[in-house]
This record gives structure tokens, sequence and C-alpha cells, in this order.
């Protein structure tokens, strides 16, 4: 069980400058458990990397093959020929391809959210009710005692309101 | 135009206070108008439904000529009024419009719950619900497979995807609302919104996240929801039916759906904020925005409606030059003037900013524009193959009871489904909302305290 120091903040501002020192001041990455999604909170806890955008494109990739796959394979299956017009053909089967690209496009991008967030996460972990509400909260990992009264001490002079000692 | 869109005077606090209490305060005033829809849903929808079932389809007003009747003009109206939900939600996220946060959620519901009801359509009109499964590509022991060269499967994957896609956005904007909620709640909604908000907490990993793969499904579904209509129209433009076989049909469609989706949002609008006690969330500058898209809409749909008259006229055949000649004064012109009236020259009254601005004039306009769009469709459907290229085939097509009645009952489902989302869904983005308003101010004398409610998470 990992302890954290954890410092409540009034403003958004205060909760990343306060995160931002942590970092500043050689503490593992401190986490920033907010309300709203705060536009800043890259430029302070650095750049997040997504694979969302991996799964969007392979869904959508699997999707469009699988898609034409389907409808030329099913016309072949059973043949049904129309004014001597080809058997696999383009334009419907095209359409056919857009939908099934969009369709497990976005069953993809659903996967890569709930893989890349951790979701779903049921156990019991590092939160905060009130930063569901009016709250922003920093969380950062500490291995001691003395180590959590360095960075509570850090979080009181950013303006902390409250400082929690919690384990995860 | 975005700092007018902030609900005036709140605090981050009062927005989950509100929102919440919408959620579990009920009067008794939403029992009984549950019960009326509901009601007026088995009465009107499922009983009929069960007589046709039961006697066959010649329950229904449909024969030779017109096999098509109100149960798929019913579909495409349900299918149009889907389209602006979603669509505009989309559009408006990528392009970041502050006015959409406070009234996205419920356009969306109204996207989820219309193309449900447009489902049910289908279902009633196929007449055999039971062999629906054909539509489905599966292996059987007859060995046969649909014919994917047909507009209608086009549909079926269409709307598939649709559904799917519709229902996973609202839900995935909801996630840190339900998570809101769950830290308020007691009892089965408490376990019932700790499933749905997948255990969030709101870090920075999960809002970046977030972010992202919202993103991704807006740029995802924004071509979706206009390959959805153009589909829809496809089913009738590629007949060689006169009037129908046009290639102006899948603009013509896609145009009229989001112009009687946007009337179908004003409308909603009206009562959440009426009868949900929003009235500092959804405020006259969501009705000003509205307004002026459906100013364009309704233009851009009244041009359209003249260049189909016209092109139909140039061409100078004498099939094309009937159909014009039957919808403009023949069995169904009142109809079509009734059309034009509503969707036509009523809208030209959301010129001014003052009726824009003003709630009773906008709900009856934006009701007036969805019958109108009704009229449309059912105008598609019944003018044109009761006139087709013989004058012996020609025929009239009425209405039965039970197809009149369906299309009440359809109503009355819609408002079943959503006035149960008002109660399950935050009807108003918590966190979007939030957003919107200025940030939290420190106070570095007042101490935390406890807060006004017990978290249970």
């Amino acid at each position: 069980m990992a302890t954290h120091a954890l410092g409540l903040f009034g403003t958004p501002s205060e909760a990343l400058a306060a995160a931002g020192e942590l970092k500043g001041s050689g503490f593992g990455q401190p986490s920033v458990i907010s309300p709203i999604p705060l536009e800043t909170a890259e430029e302070v806890l650095g750049e997040k990397k997504s694979v969302i955008k991996r799964f969007t494109f392979f869904g959508a990739l699997f999707g469009g093959l699988g898609g034409f796959a389907l409808a030329a394979g099913t016309a072949v299956l059973y043949v049904h020929p129309t004014g001597g017009r080809p058997i696999i053909t383009w334009p419907p089967f095209l359409i056919i391809t857009y939908e099934m690209t969009i369709l497990f496009g976005i069953l993809a991008t659903v996967i890569g959210f709930l893989v890349s967030a951790r979701f779903p996460a049921f156990r019991d972990r590092i939160y905060v009710p009130e930063a569901a509400v009016d709250k922003f909260a920093v969380a950062v990992p500490c291995e001691d005692q003395s180590v959590f009264e360095r960075a509570a001490a850090i979080l009181r002079g950013a303006g902390a309101e409250e400082v929690r000692e919690v384990t995860e | 135009m975005s700092s007018d869109a902030r609900p005036q005077e709140l605090s981050y606090a009062d927005v989950n206070r509100d929102v919440v209490r919408s959620l579990v305060e009920t009067g008794s005033k939403y029992y009984i108008t549950l019960a009326c829809s509901i009601a007026v849903m088995l009465a009107c929808f499922f009983f009929p439904w069960f007589y046709q079932l039961y006697y066959g389809i010649g329950a229904a007003g449909v024969n030779h000529p017109s096999v098509w009747g109100t149960y798929l003009a019913s579909f495409i109206f349900w299918i149009g009024l889907s389209h602006s939900g979603t669509l505009l939600s989309c559009v408006l996220h990528i392009t970041n419009s502050e006015w959409r946060k406070a009234m996205y959620r419920s356009a969306e519901a109204m996207t989820l719950f219309s193309l449900m009801v447009a489902a049910m359509m289908v279902m009633v009109h196929v007449g055999r619900p039971w062999f629906i499964h054909w539509a489905v590509p599966y292996p059987n022991q007859m060995e046969m497979w649909p014919n994917f060269r047909s507009p209608l499967m086009f549909d079926v994957m269409a709307i598939t995807t649709y559904l799917t896609g519709s229902s996973i956005f609202i839900y995935m904007g909801s996630i840190p609302d339900f998570a809101a909620v769950r830290d308020r709640t007691t009892g089965w909604r408490h376990h019932m919104y700790v499933i749905l908000s997948l255990g969030w907490r709101g870090t920075d990993l999960e809002w970046h996240r977030l972010r992202w793969a919202y993103t991704f499904l807006a740029v995802l579904i924004i071509p979706l929801a206009v390959s959805v209509h153009s589909i829809v129209s496809w089913d009738f433009a590629l007949s060689i039916v006169p009037a129908l076989h046009q290639t102006i049909f899948a603009p013509y469609f896609v145009v009229g759906a989001i112009y009687s989706g946007t009337a179908g949002i004003v409308t909603v609008m009206y009562f959440l904020r009426k009868y949900m006690n929003f009235e500092q969330y959804i405020t006259k500058v969501h009705f000003d925005n509205l307004g002026k898209l459906l100013l364009v809409l309704s233009l851009i749909w009244t041009y359209i409606n003249i260049v189909e008259i016209f092109s139909g006229w140039y061409g100078g055949t004498s099939t094309e030059g009937e159909a014009i000649r039957y919808r403009l004064f023949g069995y169904y012109a009142p109809l079509y003037w009734e059309m034009i009236l509503f969707c036509a020259v009523a809208p030209l009254l959301m010129i001014s900013k003052r009726f824009r601005t003003s709630f009773v004039p906008m709900l009856i306009l934006s009701i007036l524009i969805n019958i109108g769009m009704y009229t449309e469709r059912f105008l598609i459907v019944g003018t044109s193959l009761s006139r087709q290229y013989l004058p012996d085939a020609w025929g009239l097509y009425v209405p039965s009871l039970v197809e009149l009645s369906i299309i009440v009952g359809s109503v009355a489902m819609f408002i079943t489904l959503f006035l149960i989302f008002v109660k399950i869904f935050p009807s108003v983005s918590i966190y979007e909302v939030k957003e919107t308003l200025p940030e939290p101010e420190p106070e570095p004398d007042t101490p935390t305290g406890e807060p006004e409610w017990q978290p249970t998470h």
C-alpha cells in the first residue's frame, strides 16, 4: 500500500502551482484531481501521449476491410445476378465499407479509452469526493513519513486548505 | 456570445446541487405525466400494432400502388429528428462553442430515443417483425445472405452504426457526471452510478484520455450522421419513381433532418427549462442561437424545395410534370401548402431577435416546424407512389385509424423514454457547465469545513 500526500485547493491555479513545485522538487509524478478538465495541466505535469488514436486507426481499418469483405463475400456466397451487372459491385459496397469503418472506429476508440484510462476500476483508489464538486486535489506518492512531511509542507506553502495522508 | 451563455451567479457547488436535485427530487406532476405517456403509448402504439399483427397488414391503409404509408413517413421523421442532437453536439464540440454545454446532453438523448422510435416504426412497417433478423448477415441453413446492393441494407448498417455511436457518445460524455452524482446519492441509485461511472476520479490522466476519445468520436460521428440521412434518402431516390428519383434527395434529406431536429431541440429545451427548473442554465442565449440556426436551415430547406420544383419543371417530362402538378394542386395540395406555411414562411419570424428570445413563441414555432416536416415526409411517400407512370396505376392513399393512432403512440413512446432519461442521466452536463463559470476565487480566511452532504464513496 503506497502512501500519498494529498492537498486540497480552492482554485485550479494554486493546485497546478503546487503540482509543478512537487514535480520540480524531485517527488514522484503528482496527479491532479479536479471537477473540470484543466487545459494547462499538461504544461505543468508534462505532455501525455495517448494510444487512443492507434486504436481508432486500426479499428477503422479493420472495420473497412471487414465491411468490404462482408458485402463482397455474401454476394459471392449467394450469387444474385442483376441485369448483367458485376456480382462484386463497388458503389453500394463502398457504402457498407464506409459504415463499418466508422462503426469499428468508434468501438475501438471506446476500447482505447478504457484501456488507456484504466477503466473500469472499482477497487479503492485515491479519491476525494470534494474534487467532484469545487475542490482541486493534488496527490503525490511518498515512500516514508519524512517525505510525506516535506510534501505536506510544499502543499501547505502553495495554499492547500487541507493536507491528508491517504493510502492506496 | 460565449460569455453571455454562462449561467450567471452560480458556483460549482450550485451546479452539482441543481443537477442532482433534478435526478432525485421527483414531484407528483412527473409521475402523472409519465403514467399518461405510458398509457397513451400502450393504447395508441402497442394495441393498434398488435391488432395489425393479428388481422394482417390490411389493417393499415397501404395498398397498391401506395405500398408505403405513414409508417415510413414516421420512420423518416424520427430519423430526421435524431439528426441535430448528436450531430449538432459534435460540430459545436469541435468548434468549441460555449453555448452548447448546457443543452447538448438532452439533445443527444433526443437523438438516441428518436432512433429507437424510428427502429420501432420499421418493425411496424414490415408487417412480420419476427423475420427482421433476416436483415442481419449470419450463416443460416437456407444459405441465404442479405443483398448489400439494396438501399434497405445500407439503412440497416447505417442506423445500427448511428445508434451505437450515439449511445456511446452520450455515455462517454456523462461518465464524469455519473461520478459526481454517485457521491451524492444513496441506495440503488448509488450502486447504479458506481457502475456507470466506471470508477472515475477526475485525475489529469482521465480527463486527458476522455478529451481525446470524445474528440475522436465527434469527428467520426459527424460524417456518419450525414451519411445516415443520405442513405435514408436513397431508399427513395434509388427507385425510378417520378419525384423520388432525384440527385438532390440526399442533401434535401440531410438539411430537412437537421432542420426538424433543431426545432425538436427547441421544444425539448423549453420543457426542460420550465419543468426541471433549469432556468439559470438554459437561457435566452440558447434560444437566440438555436433560432438563428433554424432560420438559416429554413432558408436552405426552402431553396432546395424551389430547386426540386424547378428541375422537375425544367426536365419537361410528362411524368415529372404530373408529379409536381399533383403535389402542388392535387388531392394532397392543402398538406403541401401547410408545409410551406409552417416550414418556409412562419420561420421568417425568427429574423426578429425579440421573437428568437421569446420562449413561448419559439416553442409554438418549433412544434409547427415539426408538424410541417412530418407533412413533408408524408408527401414524399404518399404523393409519389400515388402518381407513377401509367394513369391506370394511379391511386389514392389515406391512412387508416391504426396508422394514425400509431403516429400518436410513437410520440408518446418518445416522451416516455425521455421522461425516464431525465431521472437517470444528468440532463445538463455538470462539468461542462462548470467550465463556463468563472474560476473559483481563493478564500484564505475561510476554513474548508465539512461538505453539506455525506460522501458515500
